[in-house]
Formats: C-alpha cells, structure tokens, sequence
C-alpha cells in the first residue's frame, strides 16, 4: 500500500504541538518551513529529519513512510541491477554480495 | 520539491457545520493522519468551504468521501447545507473519489443500541476511543444557552467514518 510522504502532522497534533512550537524545538525560525514539510512540499536535511525523530520518539523511516519507500523501492531497482551485472562475473567474491544484496532486492519490492 | 501524491487507501470524512466543518483523514482503520475545523465568518460560506475540501482532496487524494446525509427523510439540516453537500458529491466525481451518505439516523443507530443519543455523547465516545487524537478536542458539555462549540463537527466527521469503517468492515466479512 502507499503510504503518504511523511507523517508530520499527524504526529504532531497527536502531541497537541503548534508547528511554531515544533519550529522551536527543531531550532528553525518559523512554522511556515514545518507547514511546507507536512504539505509534502518540501523534503527535510538529515538533520531536520533526525531532529522530528528526536521530537516525536519515531524512527525517521516511519515518520517519512512514503519517501522511505520510495527511496527503498529504488535501492531494490539498484541492487537487482547489480546482482544481474555480478551474475555474468560469477565467482566467490560476487557469489557472497549475492546474498548479502538479495534480501535487499527481494525484501524491499515485496514491502512495496 | 513537489510530490505528486499515489492514490491511498485513505478515507476524508466530513461534518458540515453552521460555521463551517469539521474533518478527519484516516489511512487503513483508525489510523489519523489529519484532523480538525475549518471555520468562515464571511459570506459565501460554501464556496469558501467547496474550495477548503478541494485543497484537502488535492492533498490527501482520499479514495472515498464521506458526508452527512442532509437530504435523508426526517433530515432537519438547514438549505445551505443541503445544498452544500450536493456541491461536494457533484465537485468530487470527476476527481474519482467516491462518495458515501450516511444518515443522522444510521449514524445514531451505531453507537447507541436504541439509536438515540445526543452529540456531546456522541463525541465522549469518540473521545474515549481515540484520546490520544481527541482527548483535548472535548470541549465542556454546552448549557442550552450556549451556542455550540465549533469543535463538535470534529467529532461528527469521526463518527461518519467509524459509520464507514464498521459497514465496509461488516461488508467484507460478508463476502
């Protein structure tokens, strides 16, 4: 199932949370950069998205559901690709990556 | 960076109101991804409110909408309601959305046994179920000369999509 970009909102009106009150606490100067995330019109750094980790105590990778499967969908497609690209070299070395890649390749596609 | 949204299982319920209304987005069965009131004090309330449900539309590309129906026999909702509620239908066809009406009555007869029960009792019950979401939305019972809190539609667009869940759910079962 698709899942929505991200789950700001939710999780903030959950923790009755304005989004200044949550701009201060990721240490920005307004709520309009937290409203832009929520709409899906803006993706946050790493830093904005480990500080909403530390907010609302969720991994990152549930509070941005769908942009963490989208991102997981196209490192699945890599993998394949490189699973393939080692399937015409085989040997130990690319024999033991194919384990380690294909539960990646697998996993990921049968989540989305 | 915009994102064009994939089409969800999720469900927008709403609860039209003398000032405006009340909403919630739900994903799978209770899941609240958004929730709240959107309230006007000018004229041209439903275009305003028309314009309001086609951004969360827009938004949350909800596989289904569901309304209050205004039109239902015994129904005492005021014209511009009505009215409103055939505008909604009629703005969320061509956005494939389809659109379910659920009766005061049928809503009454889910959470009450004898199908007779007040608002703020209705609301107690939804905020008993999910007071993580709508514990502090309660607000304090109204006095009869009081007019009522805007909060309360709320309550009203939660219980039309428990109504939703419980026959889509009954639905399913079966089948």
């Amino acid at each position: 199932m698709a899942q929505f970009l991200n789950y700001l909102r939710s999780h903030r009106k959950r923790l009755a949370l304005s989004q200044e009150e949550v701009a201060f606490l990721l240490g920005v100067q307004s709520g309009a950069s937290v409203s832009r995330y929520e709409q899906f019109a803006r993706e946050p750094s790493l830093e904005t998205a480990l500080a909403f980790e530390a907010i609302f105590q969720r991994p990152a990778s549930e509070l941005f559901g769908g942009l963490y499967q989208k991102i997981q969908h196209e490192v699945a497609a890599r993998a394949q690709s490189l699973i393939h690209k080692d399937q015409r070299n085989p040997n130990r070395r690319t024999a033991h990556r194919h384990q380690l890649l294909a539960p990646i390749a697998s996993k990921s596609l049968k989540q989305i | 960076m915009n994102h064009s949204q994939p089409k969800h299982f999720c469900i927008l319920a709403i609860a039209l109101s003398t000032r405006g209304f009340g909403f919630v987005v739900l994903e799978g069965q209770e899941m609240f991804i958004n929730w709240g009131v959107k309230t006007f004090k000018r004229e041209n309330k439903n275009a305003q409110s028309l314009a309001q449900v086609k951004k969360l539309i827009a938004q949350y590309q909800p596989g289904t909408l569901i309304l209050e129906d205004a039109s239902s026999k015994g129904s005492r909702r005021a014209s511009r309601i009505r009215m409103l509620t055939r505008q909604i239908s009629k703005m969320a066809a061509p956005l494939k959305v389809s659109v379910k009406l659920f009766s005061r009555e049928q809503v009454m007869k889910t959470f009450f046994t004898d199908g007779k029960g007040t608002k703020h009792r209705l609301a107690e019950i939804m905020a008993s179920r999910f007071p993580e979401q709508l514990g502090l939305q309660l607000p304090p019972k109204r006095k009869p000369w009081q007019s009522e809190d805007s909060r309360m539609s709320i309550f009203g667009a939660v219980a039309l999509a428990m109504v939703f869940q419980t026959k889509y759910m009954s639905h399913c079962r079966e089948r």
